[in-house]
């Protein structure tokens, strides 16, 4: 049943960190209390709508508004000529080769993707103004269209953007070329792939959504809006709509998940906040599941080709990969970060591989823009590295667990240098490989797959030994790479006068749990109780700076803020408990919030009586102030490198190319836990889209760049009935660069698992010599690759498979 | 647009209140009456995130009109808890972390119960079936599970008479 | 109104779509008109008010000058628009679809969570007894088509065989929600124009007298065109 939680009132400040505690965020979500965005409601409060285009690539040549703006209730209908503000959607990372096209807030004289906006109607309820914009009349023409990454950048493919020479984005490389063309032109043996990692949808739950009021007295603007990072998106925001930083304020309610979707600065909440200043009243626009689909950010989008070189006892030698990436129409705020450096510094998995070269070129698309999700660029080059691992142990008749092995970075070469730029800051890989294969009972598992076999059934085990960067990020390095933005994180930690505390931190969790291991870290440095702790995020007025959440950067970064503050706290209180106890300060001994003479424990002082000394000040040490709160700007050292070993076991039936988990185990190294449940619960979401990356979703547009899989009825968000049960455990190599030795575990599982399962599923088929099948490996994906594969039919019992049984050719119905 | 004047029942409470004649269930509860606790999360009745109790069944609000809605017995999320106490759902979700935005919760707790008020011993298998028509982004599902199988022996003990007596309804 | 009573000797719709990378929809079909002959159904399949009434959610279906119409103009002058089909060779003659003409509708169709209703525009590509080609397209606030069609008359056993076919691309709305159902959607439609287009020749046949006493010597049941057509059960349908 998983890691058992206890209650806060069991907690103590001797064992709070580490503890499974329940959440404190639980008690307003299971009531209804807890207020997201759409919840809220303001006086004389009107409705946006969006006008979208309907085609993927077209000139607009006018829109007529004067049917919507007649309709009763309609306040205002405006276009692109309309918006009297700068209007641009900034790009927040920088590569040297990259485009920047302009990114209008609504398309004036092209559009180019379907959902692009075209025009907003404002009205006084949430129906009229969707019928308002049913009532702009566009006048459009149709352009050809693409979406296909490899083929955008294909001469004489649809331009999306006039003003460029072609749909080149950038063209980015990492590692040695030269060197690595030596290693394959060594090489005893290769592997290569053909792959593509496919779009995807992140499918938060909530849908985007924004409450904007502007107050004329003040010249304020207050956006409630679905973000994980309030403070850019002020920032960003203040640029867009030319509102000083100082008169935004945005606030982060609740969040019904993110995945990457809500980071990025978009065009619809910046056009809620413009037309409630336009028209000052309060705005509410709240995007339907399929306008998420068509223009929130989506995922991935990869097309590769990869290579393996190995000496001719398997040992890598080296690698070399090219991807097209798909950008979609804009670029969105992180999007040029994503196939690069969250992509190519990861080639080396956890392997010691002396030559890696990578080339991306990104590729202007007809469709919505491409960002983060879940993982961002790492699930991309981990699925291509752990692939190519595969393929090289098989191409070497090796064991795929002795292949990993054997080329793991040994435990003794930490910190390890990648030649791709990065290095890795502790592991240990053997350990959480040598636990997963237990878990599943390896050897046993590869005799009971003979014995299968014999009897026309197909089990297969599939390896994914992964690595992951997290916690974004040094902000210097960050800044070298070409970051807009330092990826610090800021964290106050207040102590009240009666001992309670306040902690603020820059990040913005939205499901994560961060209100609670917060706490856990706070309370542990200060020794004050848990319960006397509150944590606040999510609102620029409140929290000093911050960066957001994402990139598994809260616990390593945010809680590393909060924890530097509190040990400044103590500091600072240690001083004035010394002056108290008439001792010197370095007879002073903290622990568990007891300041206490060395020698004398009787002479002792609580933090929290402390605190109130601290705001009284009628007896403070010569040169220290009142108070007790401190503020800290955490940036870190380096990332950190979380890893671990996934195995899935599944049984394919090749006639039906249906595929049923046996057993998934998850073996995950993320360092020290905060929160044993709270991980837990984040490797199950995570493999969770792992599985649906790797055997159900897909965003397909056709060939006219339209979004044919438009709404969760067309896109497979996996249902209960698709995860199978998993059993977690961990290893504990703890990060030497954060004060807590944190990893960040938020992405791990969605890293990890779409290969272990393609693996499992082609390891599986090897009687049907299938080597890879793309995903989603949906059953008639798996059903096509037996039949297509060169042995089809060879194996006994073969005969449906070849009859095509089962399978609808035409995929008509009548 | 046709105006309906109708009367709902929300956790007990009637409210009127008119409505036109497209207004969704979920609307009305959330625009009108202020029961925002249910949410939406598509319009194509897939996610699941809207349901409530109808009549004691679980139903999507946001494929019901407001008017099909006249004269029933909704019930919601912020009627699960009675007199300050947790409902066992509730206390299943919070105990086995099987929530973390929360969004599909209200949702995913209203088809539980459902399911448990039908069969209040379901084993794993049943509880995913039942839970098919509520998408969880966060979970994977699996403390979901766990969290429904804690009600179901959270019920089963509190309907069992000697186990009453013995603990005297404790939490746990 | 009369109840359908056609059954489709031999009818199909094949859909070659597949979601991944193709654009267009494909559509195509052969189907029976029993007790007609080339001419006749030429003849009805040539009237643009036949098409009118015979086509579901048809509002109007009218010969415009050029591919841009004013459709509020149009909609103004059509609304309580009466026109009946016609058996009459002249006054077909004097309406009938034209090569190189085009042809303005207002086309409303549900499929399934979206109903638009299309301000749609066709024109007659080639024009030649026993075949016909015309494309188009129609737009509807939130979503649009492009389409071409063909379709081919032939002498069958009991009547005539049409065989046709549409290439459709959809745009906007009806692409992104509709295209799980667009088959079945399509289908419907084509179903209910034939249906109309039979049920359509079987009333001129009456009318024309050929068999109106022995239908309503009618004894056992069945209706009057299974009687026509020397069928025993009528159709479910």
């Amino acid at each position: 049943m998983g890691i058992e939680t206890i209650e806060a009132d069991d907690l103590d400040v001797e064992s709070v960190l580490g503890s499974a505690v329940e959440r404190r965020e639980d008690p307003s979500l299971i009531t209804g209390e807890a207020e997201y965005t759409d919840d809220i409601q303001r006086p004389n409060m009107a409705h946006m709508s969006v006008l979208r285009s309907q085609y993927g690539h077209a000139t607009i040549n006018g829109v007529d508004t004067s049917d919507a703006e007649a309709m009763d209730g309609v306040i205002g209908v405006y276009t692109a000529d309309d918006l009297d503000v700068p209007g641009e959607v900034p790009t927040g990372w920088l590569l040297d080769s990259l485009k920047t096209p302009a990114h209008p807030l609504l398309a004036g004289e092209t559009a180019r993707y379907q959902g692009d906006g075209i025009a907003v109607a404002v009205a006084e309820e949430r129906y009229i103004a969707s019928d308002a914009v049913d009532a702009i009349d566009v006048d459009y023409d149709r352009r050809d269209a693409v979406t296909d990454p490899k083929e955008a950048v294909n001469e004489g493919a649809p331009v999306v953007h006039d003003d460029l020479d072609d749909n080149t984005a950038f063209d980015w490389e990492i590692g040695d070329a030269d060197e690595t063309d030596a290693a394959f032109d060594e090489a005893a043996h290769t592997a290569e792939i053909d792959l593509t990692n496919q779009r995807l949808i992140p499918n938060a739950m909530e849908p985007r959504a924004t409450v904007a009021e502007y107050k004329p007295g003040t010249e304020e603007l207050e956006v409630h809006m679905t973000s994980q990072n309030p403070h850019l998106h002020r920032q960003l925001m203040s640029g867009v709509l030319d509102v000083p930083e100082h008169k935004l304020h945005i606030v982060a309610p609740n969040v019904g998940g993110g995945f990457g979707n809500k980071i990025g600065h978009y065009p619809d909440e910046a056009l809620a906040s413009w037309c409630a200043k336009e028209t000052e009243r309060p705005v509410k626009w709240t995007a339907t599941r399929s306008e998420s689909y068509l223009t929130g950010t989506h995922g991935r989008d990869h097309v590769t080709h990869g290579e393996l070189a190995m000496d001719e006892k398997g040992v890598i030698t080296g690698m070399r990969v090219k991807t097209y990436a798909g950008m979609g129409a804009y670029l969105s705020t992180f999007a040029p970060a994503v196939p690069t450096y969250l992509y190519g510094t990861l080639l080396s998995g956890q392997y010691d591989i002396p030559a890696i070269h990578c080339n991306v070129v990104g590729a202007f698309t007809n469709s919505a823009p491409v960002d983060a999700y879940r993982g961002a660029g790492r699930p991309e080059a981990l699925y291509a590295v752990e692939r190519m691992i595969t393929l090289g142990a098989r191409e070497m008749g090796m064991d795929p667990a002795e292949f990993r092995r054997q080329n793991f970075v040994p435990s003794d070469d930490f910190p390890h240098q990648t030649p791709v730029a990065v290095e890795y800051d502790s592991g240990d890989y053997e350990p959480a490989l040598d636990k997963a294969l237990e878990a599943v009972g390896y050897d046993d598992l590869r005799e009971r797959q003979e014995e299968l076999r014999e009897e026309g059934r197909y089990l297969g085990i599939g390896f994914s030994s992964y690595i992951e960067a997290c916690g974004l990020a040094p902000s210097e390095l960050a800044g070298q790479l070409g970051a807009q933005a330092g990826l610090w994180e800021s964290g106050l930690v207040r102590v009240h006068p009666t001992g309670k505390v306040t902690a603020f931190c820059g990040t913005s969790g939205h499901g994560q749990g961060h209100e609670t291991t917060y706490a856990q870290i706070v309370s542990d440095e200060l020794g004050i109780p848990y319960d006397d702790i509150e944590i606040v995020e999510g609102d620029t007025d409140e929290i000093p700076q911050g960066m957001g959440t994402y990139g598994s950067r809260s616990a390593a970064v945010g809680g590393s803020a909060l924890a530097t503050s509190s040990q400044k706290v103590v500091e600072k209180a240690k001083k004035i408990a010394a002056h108290q106890l008439e001792a010197s300060e370095e007879d002073i001994e903290f622990e568990n919030g007891e300041f206490a003479v060395a020698g004398a424990p009787e002479r002792s002082m609580h933090i929290q009586d402390v605190a109130a000394q601290s705001y009284l000040a009628h007896d403070m040490p010569d040169g220290i102030e009142p108070g007790l709160e401190e503020t800290s700007f955490y940036d870190p050292d380096n990332f950190v490198f979380p890893f671990g070993t996934h195995i899935a076991v599944v049984e394919v039936d090749p006639d039906t190319g249906e595929i049923e988990f046996e057993n998934y185990v998850a073996v995950d190294d993320v360092g020290p836990q905060i929160n044993p449940k709270i991980v837990e619960g984040q490797v199950h979401g995570g493999v969770a889209q792992g599985i649906g990356q790797a055997l159900y979703e897909g965003a397909e547009y056709d060939d006219n760049a339209q979004l044919v899989t438009g709404s969760m009825q067309d896109y497979t968000v996996p249902k209960a009935e698709h995860i199978p049960t998993m059993e977690t455990d961990s290893t504990v190599t703890p990060s030497p660069h954060n004060p807590l030795g944190v990893k960040g575990v938020g992405e791990a599982g969605t890293i990890a698992a779409p290969q272990a399962v393609v693996n499992a599923v082609t390891d599986a088929l090897q009687p049907f010599d299938v080597d890879h099948i793309d995903m989603p490996l949906t059953g008639e994906a798996v059903w096509r690759a037996v039949n297509d594969a060169p042995d089809a039919g060879a194996e006994g019992g073969d005969e449906a498979i070849a009859d095509g049984s089962g399978i609808d050719e035409d995929g008509g119905e009548n | 647009m046709t105006e309906h004047d109708i009367e709902l029942s929300v956790n007990g409470t009637t409210h009127e209140l008119t409505v036109e004649s497209r207004t969704l269930l979920v609307h009305a509860l959330r625009d009108e009456l202020g029961y925002t606790g249910t949410n939406v999360g598509c319009e194509s009745s897939t996610c699941g995130a809207c349901t409530v109790h109808l009549d004691g069944d679980a139903v999507k609000s946001c494929t019901l009109l407001a008017v099909q809605a006249d004269g029933a017995e909704i019930g919601t999320v912020e009627g699960l808890a009675e007199d300050g106490s947790y409902a066992p759902i509730q206390e299943g979700f919070q105990k086995e972390h099987g929530l973390q935005c929360g969004y599909c919760t209200p949702g995913m707790m209203l088809a539980a119960d459902d399911l448990l008020e039908r069969n209040p011993d379901p084993d794993e298998d049943e509880i995913r079936e039942a839970i098919e028509g509520n998408l969880c982004r966060c979970t994977g599902y699996q403390n979901i599970v766990n969290a429904v199988e804690f009600a179901a022996n959270e019920m089963g003990e509190t309907a069992s008479p000697e186990m009453t007596a013995a603990d005297g309804g404790g939490d746990d | 109104m009369a109840i359908f009573l056609v059954v489709w000797r031999q009818y199909r719709v094949g859909v070659s779509y597949s979601h991944r990378r193709h654009s267009h929809m494909e559509f195509s079909g052969t189907f029976e008109l029993e007790d007609a002959t080339t001419e006749e159904v030429w003849l009805a399949l040539s009237d643009p008010v036949m098409i009118e009434h015979a086509l579901p959610g048809c509002e109007f279906l009218v010969a415009v000058d050029d591919t841009d119409p004013d459709f509020d103009a149009l909609r103004e002058e059509h609304a309580d628009r009466d026109v009946e089909p016609t058996s009459d060779p002249a006054v077909i003659a004097e309406r009938a679809f034209e090569e190189g003409n085009h042809y303005a509708a207002i086309i409303g169709i549900s499929i399934g969570p979206v109903n638009p209703t299309f301000e749609t525009v066709v024109t007659i590509d080639e024009r030649d007894q026993p075949y016909m080609e015309a494309s188009g397209e129609g737009s509807a606030g939130d979503s649009s088509f492009e389409m071409s069609s063909w379709m081919d008359l032939d002498e069958a056993d009991d009547g005539v065989e049409v065989e046709w076919a549409t290439e459709a691309d959809v745009f906007g709305r009806i692409a992104q929600m509709g295209q799980r159902v667009i088959n079945p959607a399509a289908n419907q439609v084509v179903k209910r124009f034939f249906s109309s287009v039979q049920d359509e020749l079987r009333e001129r046949e009456i009318a024309e007298g050929g068999t109106v006493e022995q239908a309503q010597s009618d004894e056992d049941g069945r209706g009057i065109v299974d009687r026509i057509l020397g069928r025993s059960d009528g159709s479910k349908q």
